[in-house]
């Protein structure tokens, strides 16, 4: 298998601060620490380093992701590495952007290290193999070593272990497999319960992550003078579903004009919501974004204005990671936008 | 209560001119079992035949399994208020012939309830019914009304499944155990000083009774399980035959009568008893469609288990999707009385692994053991077919689709198609995992 490896300007020898923003370099070998990584596999070989600076890849992400992939839309490999960037922000989120895009566009196994504290870690998780790492570059022989050990598993076809055993955070991915020693759910049952009777540890086999309890916002107090958006997750969209929003488990969000709508025509919007029946929303769109009811009630004088873009993504399969992610941006463009109320229509 | 059940080990099954058992072998007259299976006149056509653990066999679509089992003293038959009059289950004596099932498979016609076992190859383990010598019925009914429909009552081929194992096992009726398994769990204010003074444990079971229309449901004493509330019953009736599995849910999650009346888990409970729990016995509740019906439940089973003075409970689910809202309702509600929860169940993670695994989900759900996913992928090799393979892709089998099945007998399928895989009752050695 063959391999390409992404570190930052420091690890690439380029320089520290002072060289954050030095843009894409190519090698044509392995350099710096890519040599330890490649030295660590016997059935991967690095063949390319590239080293960006952080600054670079976190301010200019389009343009730098741009340059990356025109260079490795030239290269044959199949598997990258990235880091590992320890507890450090901006190298840690850059190698997130990097392996994002990359596990995106070329589909091959993405592999980093992050400390539990690095920011990239909330952020990328789902999108890559990021292995629990170190504080500091100290840890660099360890984190490395961690990452190459999973690249043979994967070279030589091993079969791979859950997150906690393999090493790297869960990617919001379960999948069923034999338990351990062939011990029955009745007596993984007993010895659970038991345990939680006598106050001892025990290992819950489904985490259920902590859910945020969101105090709902005071009422408005004038209404009339309020401008007022539609969010949805009724999956609404233009007919030609621009933004590819997923029927399912969707994973983005769109937003779209109505400035000057008095409805939603059918024919022009449809839904691509794959968790109901879509006829009669499609025969009538405005079941899901209500403008047609908005518009009457913004005549009638009842509120000023509704707001020129409507926001929709799909509720079904949805998981609460993304709907939080959605949520959040949302919430920050409307609040720019001076939007001073929300109506949320769900299905 | 004190129910003996005095168990005879069979190694293997063969046909033969008398039914009988001797040595670990049971031997069973084909023609004269075949007659009880035909005493309904919608069964059209049926043949038996045996298969073995190891044995390249594919039996689709599997309907039902059964223990074989005889009331011998104390009760009503073996399926009291279903085969037999209605009569208290759970006292005297009932035989069991033991690791051996029947397993009623269709022959041409199966649905979105009906399973998949293969009897070797990749997924042999994936069911206990892999692991032991199964007598199969395979039957054709005259249930024309249904045929077509992905739903099925099946009813003809389950009773026929019931009566076939009580009849083959009345050759055991006066014969000496080579073992005898005692349950005997007195009143609460009978139980001693000790016992009293360990925690007292509930078993909380949701059979799946979804369904409006009658005859899919669970059965609890022949009674529709979607026409009770929650109430208390002994163990003891559950390891006597009270219940009868269903007709709906995908496969993998259902629970079979088989294991309704060999409960591992109920086991289980039974042996701590004493040692390190009080068990108190058991909490029958229910599954329904709608948000009152499911509140109602919950409040009602909770309410039971605070005047038993329950400290924990076990709550398994039969079942996913919909009535994980009552699993984790029923969860969330003990948990507030104060009751430590364990909950047991399956999990739906989605083709990618990414979705939600529980439809919903409450921190105070900290105790869960995972029996399976339904959405995981299996490659099944080709193999011999008893019955209709063709049924997991034409039927509306929950786990299979037009065009899942290739032209040399291999298949694609989910887990929801494999027969009660998930094993609920406590019996899977599968469960999942973050990756």
């Amino acid at each position: 298998m063959k391999a390409i490896h992404y570190i930052n300007q420091f690890f690439g020898q380029v320089g520290g601060e002072d060289a954050a923003d030095c843009k894409p370099i190519f090698h044509d070998k392995p350099i710096g620490c890519s040599m330890m990584l490649n030295g660590l596999m016997p059935d991967v070989e690095v063949t390319n380093t590239m080293v960006v600076g952080d600054n670079y890849i976190t301010n200019h992400t389009e343009e730098a992701l741009k340059e990356i992939m025109a260079w490795l839309d030239t290269k044959q490999f199949d598997i990258f590495f990235a880091g590992p960037a320890f507890m450090a922000g901006r190298y840690g989120v850059g190698c997130g952007i990097v392996c994002r895009a990359v596990a995106e566009r070329y589909q091959v196994p993405v592999i980093t290290s992050m400390n539990e504290e690095n920011p990239g870690v909330e952020e990328y998780k789902q999108s890559c193999y990021i292995f629990k790492g170190g504080r500091k570059a100290t840890f660099m022989k360890d984190d490395m070593g961690q990452m190459a050990k999973f690249a043979e598993k994967l070279a030589t076809k091993a079969v791979l272990q859950p997150a906690p055993e393999e090493g790297y955070f869960p990617r919001g991915i379960r999948y069923e497999l034999p338990q351990k020693d062939g011990i029955m759910a009745a007596d993984r049952v007993m010895d659970m319960l038991l345990k939680k009777i006598g106050g001892e540890p025990y290992q819950t086999e489904l985490v259920i992550p902590q859910t945020d309890l969101i105090p709902p916002a005071p009422a408005v107090k004038d209404l009339s003078k309020c401008t007022i958006a539609l969010v949805s997750s009724s999956g609404v969209v233009p007919s030609d579903n621009p933004d590819r929003i997923q029927s399912a488990s969707a994973q983005k969000w769109g937003k779209y004009n109505i400035a000057g709508k008095n409805c939603l025509p059918s024919g022009e919007f449809k839904t691509i919501h794959a968790g109901f029946d879509p006829e009669a929303m499609c025969a009538v769109p405005d079941r899901g974004i209500p403008v047609d009811a908005m518009r009457a009630y913004e005549k009638e004088g009842k509120f000023a204005k509704l707001f020129d873009y409507y926001y929709v993504t799909v509720g079904t399969g949805t998981t609460q990671n993304f709907a939080k992610k959605f949520g959040r941006e949302i919430a920050d463009e409307l609040k720019q936008a001076k939007v001073d109320a929300v109506v949320l229509t769900s299905t | 209560m004190r129910l003996e059940i005095g168990r005879f080990k069979v190694k293997d099954i063969v046909f033969g001119d008398k039914t009988f058992y001797r040595d670990g072998i049971l031997t069973v007259d084909k023609e004269d079992a075949l007659r009880c299976v035909h005493e309904d006149s919608h069964i059209t056509d049926a043949d038996l035949l045996i298969v073995h653990p190891g044995d390249k066999v594919r039996l689709c679509p599997v309907k039902e399994s059964v223990e074989f089992r005889c009331k011998v003293s104390g009760g009503e038959g073996a399926y009291p208020g279903a085969t037999s009059p209605l009569g208290q289950a759970g006292m005297g004596r009932t035989h069991v012939l033991e690791d051996v099932s029947v397993l009623a498979v269709g022959k041409h016609w199966g649905g979105f309830q009906d399973g998949l076992i293969d009897m070797g190859g990749p997924y042999q383990h994936h069911t206990i019914w892999g692991d032991m010598v199964n007598l199969v019925l395979v039957a054709d009914t005259d249930e024309l009304e249904e045929q077509r429909e992905q739903q099925k009552k099946n009813h003809a081929i389950r009773w026929a499944a019931m009566r076939l194992a009580e009849h083959v096992a009345e050759c055991v009726r006066k014969l000496e155990p080579e073992a005898v398994d005692v349950y005997d769990l007195p009143p609460l204010e009978e139980r001693s000083k000790e016992v009293k003074a360990l925690p007292g444990v509930v078993y909380v079971l949701q059979p799946q009774t979804q369904m409006e229309a009658m005859g899919y449901n669970t059965l609890i004493y022949g009674w529709d399980g979607n026409k009770m509330l929650p109430t208390f019953m002994h163990p003891n009736e559950l390891l006597d035959g009270c219940l009868v599995s269903g007709s709906f849910m995908p496969s993998s999650s259902k629970i079979s009568t088989y294991e309704f009346s060999t409960n591992p888990m109920l086991k289980r409970l039974y042996a701590a008893h004493g040692k390190t729990i009080n068990f108190l016995g058991v909490i029958m509740s229910t599954l329904n469609p709608k948000m009152e019906e499911k509140l109602r439940c919950v409040q009602i089973a909770g309410q039971i288990a605070v005047a038993l003075g329950a400290k924990a409970a076990v709550v398994a689910e039969e079942g996913y999707g919909n009535p994980d809202v009552d699993y984790t309702a029923m969860l969330t509600e003990l948990e507030r009385l104060g009751i430590k929860t364990v909950g047991i169940s399956d999990e739906a993670t989605g083709r990618d692994g990414a979705s939600q695994p529980l439809v919903s989900m409450n921190s105070a759900e900290n105790a869960l053991v995972s029996t399976g996913n339904v959405s995981q992928l299996y490659e099944l090799p080709p193999m011999d077919v008893v019955g209709e393979l063709e049924a997991l892709a034409r039927d509306g089998n929950s786990g299979g689709w037009e065009g899942c099945i290739n032209k040399d007998g291999s298949c694609v399928m989910e887990n929801n198609g494999m027969f009660c895989a998930n094993h609920i009752s406590g019996y899977s050695r599968r469960t999942c995992a973050d990756f």
